[in-house]
């Protein structure tokens, strides 16, 4: 009796689960797959012609291939913030667990403002216009650095947490500098936070359409979220195309999902449950 | 006896011939480049919007003019509305997250089949473009073509227009991002739930409660650090959403579905940076005002338990 | 090669004194044990001499440097560590060399200093492993390879067997003992187990609140204690004590006084003790035997058959309990009254200061 009920219940889940959560992807697909007077129609119906391809390669070559160009924007956007921010946070994460120092409270306090404050964006640009960085791929960059190092900090002074400070003085005795220490020692036990920061920031910074909206304005620097969202006055009439736009910037993120769930999991809940 | 030969490795004075100060080995530099673009790009923006809010600004130009730009934002109607529309929509969000965010979590944790895959199905939206997510519920959402109006026509029901009337697009929004987002509520369930021992649930079962009883008496409470920082992420993240309003109405119909980032966007677009950086402060001072305290209270809760 | 000197060290932790006055003179090659119970600032001193922690007063001289501002490295010291401080990443190997890689050293001299030492662990077949995929005894010797590789002049142990099972501490305890008597080296060694200190030291430094309570061979400490603290920490079972009162002395006896004693006597060294004086009477459980008039006499109340000696708990009159470890299996059972004795040179009494008369 019992067991039917658990059936039916993981039944009913199921069934819940998917047409709440997979029937828009469901939709997207199909919609991507149809050709422009079927996509115009914006229902649920099997495509009659197979257009896949076609409309695939009609995204990609728009504008002069910008979707390419986009996506190499955002490749580099991604690479360069995430690697940064690695290495900076790690650093600061590091100091702030090991050592109480009187700047110890402030910094507290700087990381949890970062966390709360929503940046200021027309004085951010006024900024950036100033130090001629607006505009410019290498000034989202350190912009896409310091919005995320709140969260990337914590995660790692939690973690270095971890690991005793016995390791930190054997090394000392051996001979290591803070350099050393930190570099041969701390940094290569720190994996497992490093992969998990890499995966969702990189997931974070590959999706963020607002700060390159405000910071990124222009066709050579524009990221697959800024090129889908101009994409939407151009395809007004083409949702076919729209969608496969959507589909192929729904990729990356997805191959990282399915490598990388466990990371993304444990990171997301690690940090939001505040230690 | 191996001989071991090499040279003492005493050399007296040291390399520094300094004192060894206490924080030798954690220097302090390594705050620094962090510091730099912390303090660069967001202190240094953070602290001029305070003083540019106070004026009239064309980004070479500034002129002071007080508090003019914060009456606005309680005169003007189509301003007033996006403030309201932010609490709300916050509010709506982060309610529906905590609570749809549990009973996903204790589904998810139960014994039922294709637990991994539902995980991976429910949290999956989470990664998902932003704007995608808006453009495609704009499709599915279309009063007379979209899907999900065709399937309550097939049982006879005429659905609204979700984001074409005035009353409904903020609430439609709001369903949408909650869409989106429960997937990182269940999460941080999760990883509250199975850090409940299990003995406590064994213990109760012993005692004769039911599955209903285990979870008010058992799972609710020793959830709660989980659900508060469900609270706030979701809270905080509802005040200060753009994507998901901007991708779907553009704060539209009229202004209907406005809410302070959109605000923000759209009187940068006009010209007035020095409205639109106030709106940036009331944002702050909304968060401030609402976020905080209500951190500090959850916190309480936790702590004197 | 060298010894070390610490004079009149001291360490606080804020207004917490911990280390109150430490002067100690450590021979060159000499094993001395630094031993005491939880808290009584033996790590500590441990960790000033390593460099570890700031030294708040006096000046620690290894060999004939002044190294109180010296860092670590330059000391000429090279540590173990209580839960070893393996680094998990690095192979062992990597583990030896990793010291030599930070100065530097070309990559031939490292490999060979590396096998060096692994050889005299017995561990060349280790050299490629991880930490983690090691026993808890191979990561032992890994943490004193390590610090062999350094070639120091001064050897620190901080506890390093105490995360091991009692089998394997009794092992490593030899592997250590023959160690030292390999590679002559000074070693400086800390532990909250007397068994240990009484076994590996040439020297013992008992601590207690951050005092030293007394210097000396193992055997000195076990026979003639200077203070109570001392007498009761060496040996076990644990040094029994009794309250007393001296009373006349002759021919280098001395009679003493109390509620439970009958006709006990004690031998003095020094001086004569005035009649009247109050003290306290040391005996250890070895020391007493069997005697039906014996000066002590009391109720059996737990009675360990260990096979080749037998371990009594006694209530005296008093109600005070006594150990007693007697040879073979004594007929005694439990409810009986029986007396003990003890050879007058055996006892040991201490004034109302704690120290050894």
């Amino acid at each position: 009796m019992n067991r039917i009920r658990k059936y039916a219940l993981s039944a009913l889940a199921v069934l819940f689960a998917l047409v709440v959560f997979v029937v828009p992807f469901i939709f997207i697909i199909l919609m991507a797959m149809k050709d422009k007077q079927q996509a115009s129609l914006i229902n649920f119906s099997w495509p009659t012609h197979f257009q896949f391809f076609a409309n695939l390669i009609e995204v990609v070559q728009a504008r002069d291939y910008m979707l390419l160009t986009a996506y190499v924007n955002s490749t580099i956007l991604t690479v360069g913030s995430v690697s940064l921010l690695v290495i900076f946070s790690a650093m600061v994460g590091f100091v702030l667990q090991r050592r109480v120092a009187w700047w110890t409270p402030w910094v507290d306090f700087f990381i949890l403002a970062g966390l709360m404050i929503p940046p200021a964006v027309v004085p951010t640009i006024w900024l950036l216009q100033s130090i001629h960085l607006f505009k410019t791929l290498h000034g989202m960059v350190l912009i896409e650095v310091a919005y995320n190092l709140s969260f990337a900090v914590i995660l790692y002074r939690n973690f270095i947490a971890t690991i005793p400070r016995e390791l930190d003085e054997a090394a000392i005795i051996d001979g290591a500098r803070p350099l050393s220490l930190f570099f041969r020692v701390i940094l290569p036990l720190l994996r497992p936070v490093t992969v998990t920061i890499i995966v969702v920031q990189s997931v974070a910074v590959f999706n963020d359409f607002v700060n390159p909206l405000y910071y990124l304005p222009g066709k050579e620097n524009a990221t697959v979220q800024l090129t889908l969202y101009n994409f939407q006055s151009q395809f007004v009439t083409q949702y076919n195309l729209l969608f496969m736009n959507i589909l192929l910037i729904t990729v990356p993120p997805l191959i990282i999902f399915l490598f990388f769930n466990r990371q993304i999991v444990a990171g997301m809940s690690a940090g939001a449950i505040k230690g | 006896m191996t001989a071991i030969t090499a040279q003492p490795t005493r050399t007296g004075n040291g390399s520094t011939g300094r004192r060894p100060r206490k924080g030798a080995h954690y220097p302090g530099w390594f705050i620094m480049p962090a510091a730099v673009v912390y303090a660069i790009l967001f202190l240094v923006p953070t602290f001029a919007s305070l003083y540019f809010s106070l004026t009239r600004w064309t980004l070479f130009s500034s002129e002071f003019i007080g508090l003019d730009n914060f009456y606005q934002f309680f005169r003007e109607p189509f301003l007033s509305q996006a403030l309201i529309n932010t609490v709300i929509f916050a509010a709506v969000t982060s309610g529906l997250k905590v609570i749809l965010g549990l009973l996903l979590g204790v589904l998810l944790t139960s014994r039922i089949a294709w637990r991994g895959m539902l995980r991976s199905i429910v949290f999956f939206p989470v990664l998902v473009s932003t704007v995608g997510v808006g453009i495609t519920f704009t499709a599915l959402m279309h009063p007379t073509h979209g899907a999900i109006n065709e399937a309550l026509a097939l049982v006879g029901i005429k659905g609204p227009g979700w984001l074409t009337n005035r009353y409904l697009a903020l609430y439609s929004v709001a369903l949408v991002d909650v869409w989106r987002g429960v997937g990182l509520a269940t999460v941080i369930y999760m990883a509250g739930i199975v850090s409940i021992p299990t003995d406590y649930y064994e213990a109760s079962r012993i005692d004769g409660a039911t599955r209903l009883q285990q979870f008010f008496h058992i799972t609710l409470p020793l959830v709660r650090p989980a659900m508060y920082t469900v609270i706030i992420l979701s809270f905080i993240g509802g005040l200060r959403l753009f994507d998901l309003i901007w991708a779907m109405t553009r704060g539209g119909p009229g202004f209907s579905s406005d809410v302070m980032a959109s605000v923000v966007y759209k009187q940068y677009q006009a010209g007035y940076y020095g409205l639109s950086t106030a709106g940036n402060v009331v944002l702050f001072i909304l968060i401030a005002l609402l976020a905080v305290p209500l951190s500090w209270f959850l916190n309480r809760r936790v702590t004197t338990r | 090669m060298a010894g070390l000197q610490l004079k009149d060290l001291r360490k606080d932790f804020g207004t917490v004194e911990v280390i109150k006055g430490v002067n100690l003179q450590i021979r060159d090659g000499e094993f001395t044990v630094f031993v005491g119970p939880s808290g009584c600032g033996k790590s500590t001193l441990l960790r000033m001499i390593a460099g570890l922690e700031h030294i708040s007063g006096g000046e620690l001289w290894i060999g004939d440097t002044l190294c109180n501002d010296v860092e670590p490295r330059d000391r000429g010291i090279a540590m173990v560590f209580q839960s070893y401080a393996l680094y998990p990443h690095m192979t062992v190997h990597d583990n030896f060399g990793f010291s030599l890689k930070l100065a530097r050293v070309p990559k031939a001299e490292r490999d060979r200093k590396v096998r060096e030492a692994a050889q005299v662990l017995q561990m060349e077949h280790l050299l490629d492993r991880k930490p983690a995929q090691l026993s808890g005894g191979q990561r032992q010797r890994v943490a004193i390879g390590r610090a062999i590789v350094r070639n120091p002049e001064v050897f620190l142990f901080d506890e390093p067997l105490s995360n091991l099972d009692a089998a394997l501490r009794v092992d490593m305890r030899m592997e250590l003992s023959k160690l030292h008597q390999q590679l002559g080296t000074t070693m400086i060694y800390v532990t909250h187990d007397q068994v240990e200190a009484m076994t590996l030291a040439d020297r013992i430094v008992v601590l207690n609140g951050g005092i030293v309570q007394q210097i000396g061979t193992p055997l000195e400490l076990y026979k003639r204690p200077a203070n109570l603290f001392v007498a009761g920490f060496i040996g076990s079972p644990k040094m029994n004590f009794l309250d007393i009162t001296a009373g006349a002395s002759a021919d280098g006896l001395t009679s003493l006084d109390s509620a439970d004693l009958s006709g006990a006597r004690v031998r003095i060294a020094e001086t004569a003790v005035a009649p009247g004086t109050r003290g306290t009477l040391g005996i250890r459980p070895h020391d007493l035997r069997l005697s039906a008039q014996g000066a002590v006499a009391g109720e059996v109340q737990l009675v360990e058959r260990l096979g080749n000696e037998t371990v009594v708990n006694l209530r005296l009159s008093s109600g005070k309990h006594w150990l007693a470890v007697l040879e073979g299996d004594a007929e005694v059972g439990v409810g009986e009254r029986i007396g003990l004795d003890f050879a007058p040179d055996k006892a040991m009494l201490f004034d109302t200061d704690g120290q050894c008369i």
